[in-house]
């Protein structure tokens, strides 16, 4: 279903826009923002931060493959937002994505909770207090696409369910990995290679059973689903 | 005290500075005794060292005896002088006092390839001029039980000036398939260090890091340029079973004391050769050898509050030229913003490409300027075009040249594909993944003044070397005056 929003003077549709595309930075006077064309109209992506951020930039010499909702508000950094939104850089090389825009008066990075230099307070890299958890727990790592690649946040994920698995001596740690397929705006489809749910599982089995924690059984569904959230290990611990 | 003072008297081919500086090399079995604390002289000024644990009777000792069959000992290579690890002007002096006798020149890894002339001069250019030892390690590499670890690439030889990489005895066609690649020493000190920060899971990987084979606890991988080694013991073994070309493995009683005295002992920049001491109150208490005694191991440093190097506010206010200097090149480390790209472990790991940050970024770690998780970085020094040889490298590389062809179905590295030219591949001789070639562990950034040149290819001659480097690769423009305040503060670390 879709929703037509009347905003002043924008009339924007909550649309659903899936596309492969060459990112684009432009600099400002603090960080720089991201951002990616698609038929013409720019979409602001999200800016530089830290590793520790949810939002991890696209890379010049990749494209990117964008999965968003065009979001209703202001265009931020000159790019239409996009909300909620997953990004993932495409692996193989493309020399051609190599757009450096220089900042311009009058265009901002929103407010970033690190600047372009030093960090100006404590980082948060330790990992989560052990939440009061009881019972069967499902933990839930997300990756980007076609990549087994575990980023900051998923290494936090792991490291919970490492310590939850130990607090309760689990009696059984399953591992699934899962794969996405996504149909992009124009009608491609773009599936996730045939053997990454399995690695994403294997890599996944093999920090758990590294960092001590036993009973670990590996699974993977081989049938992709749809959407960002299918890229993902799920891992059930069962005390 | 049973020193030995050389006094230089050659010019060589040495630059004017060095001349009449007094220098001293530790002998194996010398059976001198090490004071607590000493002091030698640079180029740039003064190098420190402590031995925290008091002076050390290297009588005995297996890190100043030979304890294998080609007469070095741990301290050949690594000595008081030149900030436990050596320079390439050292090298020279060594061959001309030597007549190159000295045990530093072993055909198995002081000269280009064991199978040429040793008593030629050339044989050993490498050394000579760079300061690199050839580091033979077997293709593929192997599990810790022997067996061939899977690997993602083909690497081809296709420079080999130094003939080793071809040869049917040592080469990659030989009958135990090896690559040759020739690095400079790292220092054997401040170690507390490197062999900190360790986590279980390698951020730059997503990976289980590796561990110590006693303990089976995580280990921080920042120990040699490509984290081969796990911990000081097992560098330990392999140094006395290659470098020294031993028999049989050390005992346990050697190991633990070598590894007690690497543990021990600091080496810094104490002072400068105009500025006068630089561990003097007031200062940004981070310099001199006490200082990396006294602090903190395993402290991220990239930040506003307490960053890499410390504070120099009372040295940029102060009326001293130099130490001014100084205080600014420290400022450019921490603030100076650049877009850092196409680094992979960088900028593939999330930060995104380019990064608008600093050095410190990389160089993150207090006190030493490492980076804090395991330190392997493609800065771009051994793979082409970024690399620090001549672009028409084909004629004139010193250096052998490989071609790494990686399989369509690894992942590529990230800026370069599946066709990468290098001089090094670095830790990808280890991993045997695509995305790692040319990732070299950041060495610490400290007693640099004592031990040129710099990288793990000893490419950069001085520390104005490194820094033109580093503002051709970010296209950084730094000034003339900035470039100078860079080299000074890195020369007083
Ligand atoms: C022939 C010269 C030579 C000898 C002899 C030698 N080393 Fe080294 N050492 C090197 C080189 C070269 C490296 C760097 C290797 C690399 O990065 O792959 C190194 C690296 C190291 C490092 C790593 C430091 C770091 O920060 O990564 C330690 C520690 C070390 N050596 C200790 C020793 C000990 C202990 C001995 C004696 C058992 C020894 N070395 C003998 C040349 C030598
Ligand atoms: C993208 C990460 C990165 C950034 C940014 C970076 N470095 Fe490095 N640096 C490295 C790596 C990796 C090495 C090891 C490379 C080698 O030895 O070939 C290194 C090596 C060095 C060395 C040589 C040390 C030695 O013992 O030979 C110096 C000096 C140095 N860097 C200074 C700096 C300065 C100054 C800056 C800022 C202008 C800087 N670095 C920025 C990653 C970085």
């Amino acid at each position: 279903m879709r929703f037509c929003l009347l905003l002043a003077g924008v009339t924007a549709f909550a649309q659903q826009l899936n596309f492969v595309a060459c990112p684009v930075v432009r600099d400002t006077k603090t960080v720089p923002c991201f951002l990616a064309e698609y038929e013409g109209e720019l979409y602001y992506l999200g800016i530089q931060q830290d590793i520790t951020s949810d939002f991890h930039p696209p890379q010049l010499k990749h494209e990117v493959l964008v999965e968003g909702t065009v979001a209703a508000g202001p265009r931020v950094c000159g790019g239409i937002p996009l909300k909620p939104l997953s990004i993932s850089v495409i692996k193989e090389v493309n020399l051609a994505c190599n757009t450096l825009l220089p900042a311009e008066p009058g265009i901002e990075a929103p407010p970033a909770a690190r600047g372009a230099g030093p960090a100006t307070h404590p980082l948060d890299i330790s990992s989560a207090k052990p939440k009061e958890l009881t019972g069967p727990q499902e933990f839930t790592i997300l990756y980007s696409f076609n990549d087994d690649f575990l980023e900051y946040a998923g290494n936090r994920v792991v490291n919970e369910a490492i310590d939850y698995a130990k607090r309760t001596g689990a009696s059984s740690v399953k591992v699934t990995g899962y794969r996405e397929s996504t149909v992009l705006s124009n009608g491609t489809r773009l599936v996730e290679k045939d053997a990454i749910a399995e690695k994403r599982a294997e890599n996944i089995a093999a920090l758990l059973r590294g960092s001590g924690v036993s009973g670990v059984s590996i699974s993977s569904k081989d049938e992709p689903e749809s959407g960002p959230a299918a890229r993902r290990v799920a891992v059930v611990v069962t005390p | 005290m049973h020193r030995l003072f050389v006094f230089l008297g050659i010019a060589v081919t040495l630059s004017a500075q060095y001349q009449g500086l007094k220098s001293t090399w530790v002998e194996p079995s010398s059976n001198i005794v090490l004071p607590a604390s000493d002091t030698f002289d640079n180029s740039n000024g003064t190098v420190g060292i402590i031995n925290a644990a008091g002076p050390v009777n290297t009588e005995g000792h297996p890190f100043f005896v030979p304890l294998g069959t080609n007469g070095r000992a741990c301290v050949n290579c690594h000595q008081p002088t030149y900030a436990m690890s050596l320079s390439a002007a050292s090298m020279v002096e060594r061959w001309i006092t030597t007549g190159g006798k000295d045990p530093v020149f072993a055909a198995f890894d002081g000269s280009n390839c064991p199978n040429l002339p040793q008593d030629q001069k050339s044989s050993h250019s490498l050394l000579l001029n760079r300061g690199l030892f050839r580091i033979p390690l077997p293709w593929p590499p192997k599990n810790s039980d022997g067996s061939p670890k899977p690997v993602e690439f083909k690497i081809e030889v296709v420079r080999d000036p130094t003939g080793c990489n071809t040869s049917a005895e040592y080469g990659l066609r030989s009958s135990e398939p090896t690559i040759s690649v020739y690095r400079r020493p790292r220092p054997a000190a401040n170690l507390k260090y490197v062999m900190s920060g360790a986590q279980a899971i390698v951020l730059k990987t997503g990976m289980p890091a590796d561990v110590d084979p006693e303990t089976g606890k995580p280990v921080p991988m920042n120990l040699m340029s490509d984290a081969r080694e796990p911990t000081l013991k097992t560098q330990a073994v392999s140094a006395i079973m290659g470098h020294e070309q031993a028999g049989g493995a050390p005992t346990q009683k050697q190991l633990d004391k070598i590894v007690e005295f690497e543990s021990q002992v600091y080496a810094a920049q104490i002072a400068h050769i105009w500025a006068g001491p630089l561990e003097l109150p007031g200062g940004p208490g981070t310099l001199g050898p006490a200082a990396l005694r006294d602090r903190r191991a395993g402290v991220l440093g990239d930040n506003e509050y307490d960053p890499v190097f410390g504070r120099f506010d009372n040295w940029r206010k102060g009326s001293d030229y130099y130490r001014a200097s100084v205080a600014r090149g420290a400022d450019i480390f921490m603030f100076r913003q650049f877009w850092i790209r196409d680094t992979a472990h960088i900028n593939s790991i999330g930060l995104g490409n380019p990064v608008k940050r600093t050095c410190a970024t990389c160089h993150n770690a207090q006190t030493t300027g490492q980076d804090l998780s395991a330190g392997w970085v493609d800065v771009g020094t051994t793979n082409f075009p970024t690399w620090t040889e001549p672009s028409t490298w084909a004629e004139s590389s010193e250096l052998p040249v490989f071609k790494i062809t990686c399989s369509a179905k690894a992942d590529p590295h990230p800026y370069l594909g599946r066709v990468i030219y290098t001089t090094d591949p670095g830790r990808a001789l280890i991993s045997g993944r695509c995305v790692d070639v040319g990732s070299i562990v950041m060495q610490q950034l400290r007693g640099l003044a004592a031990r040129p040149p710099y990288f793990v290819n000893g490419s950069a001659k001085t520390l104005r070397e490194v820094v033109d480097y580093y503002d051709r690769r970010f296209d950084m423009k730094l000034s003339d005056a900035e470039k100078e305040d860079l080299v000074n503060f890195l020369g007083a670390l």
